[in-house]
């Protein structure tokens, strides 16, 4: 009965080793975070637009198609990387992206989209990075995706690669069931 | 040889104590009133920076960091309660910017766990006092 009762650390040792190996052997990163605003209405906010030259009125721009939300910058390594990806959701899968200009140079910004091309149907300047705490962004780039109805189904964080690419464009195509 | 290792010791208590204080809240920041300031460091203090997640946002030199710093002390400077305060930023990025987990449902086991593992400690050692007592 004793020798019974000594067997039971053991198990509970590599039951405890097997969930560890397995957690290792996953890929996940454990300090992307998940978006407590999947499933809710996108946060209204009026900003300036960099390109057109007037107010962005996000109750105007949203609830009509699936939109991309991309947060980026010019100071953003991984966010010239993704660009590529971006301009193939735009050009090849017309897909609506709007960009926020996190906290950046919006001269330096008309320059990168003169020299990358433009995704963007909109780019929105945030120059203090509210906006993206109003949508809980904490590391850029960030990708929201919206679907028709205005409700965000997905944050991609970190960029957009040539490895996720297909993962993400089915994760779009989803947003509307 | 005692003194020279007494005098090494206080002196890494020292340093040890003097690196705890928090350089990241530049002088820019405070806020006029210091009682303002007080309640506004506190609540910064619960905040974990989401970029170097192991750190409050007071002592993290992150710009996010910094920014929601700068919305405290707004919010606090407009009187808000520290409830409303918590509550605008879980709304954002959820219970993991609250350095101390709320109990919910949610964190029900992590909360109670500890005091079952105690109180299961508590009866091993009662049953076994019994039994080395019943040998002796």
């Amino acid at each position: 009965m004793k020798k019974k009762i000594l067997i039971f650390p053991f198990i509970a040792f590599f039951f405890i080793l097997i969930v560890f190996f397995y957690l290792l052997v996953i890929e996940r990163d454990p300090s992307e975070l998940p978006s407590v605003l999947i499933d809710k209405k996108i946060p209204t906010f009026e900003a300036e637009s960099l390109l057109n030259k007037k107010i962005f009125i996000s109750k105007n721009e949203f609830g009509t198609e699936t939109t991309l939300v991309n947060f980026f910058a010019t100071w953003c390594g991984p966010c010239r990387d993704e660009h590529v990806y971006l301009k193939r959701l735009s050009n090849e899968k017309g897909l609506k992206i709007i960009g926020v200009n996190y906290k950046d140079d919006p001269n330096k910004t008309v320059e990168w989209l003169k020299e990358l091309g433009n995704p963007y149907s909109d780019v929105i300047v945030d120059s203090k990075g509210l906006i993206g705490i109003d949508w809980g962004v904490y590391g850029i780039p960030e990708t929201y995706i919206v679907n028709s109805k205005g409700i965000i189904k997905y944050r991609l964080v970190g960029s957009i690669t040539k490895k996720n690419y297909n993962a993400f464009y089915s994760k779009i195509k989803k947003s509307e069931d | 040889m005692t003194k020279t290792l007494l005098i090494f010791v206080i002196i890494s208590i020292m340093i040890q104590f003097s690196s705890k204080i928090s350089y990241s809240v530049e002088p820019e920041e405070f806020l006029q009133n210091p009682k303002q300031e007080i309640r506004a460091r506190d609540i910064s203090k619960n905040i974990r920076c989401l970029v170097c997640q192991n750190q409050s946002i007071d002592d993290s030199s992150a710009p996010l960091a910094k920014d929601l710093r700068a919305i405290i002390r707004t919010r606090v400077q407009e009187n808000d309660t520290d409830e409303e305060i918590y509550k605008f930023l879980t709304d954002r990025y959820g219970d993991f910017i609250l350095l101390k987990p709320p109990f919910k449902i949610s964190t029900f086991l992590l909360w109670s766990l500890p005091f079952g593992f105690v109180i299961i400690g508590i009866f091993i050692l009662f049953v076994h006092n019994k039994k080395s007592k019943k040998l002796s």
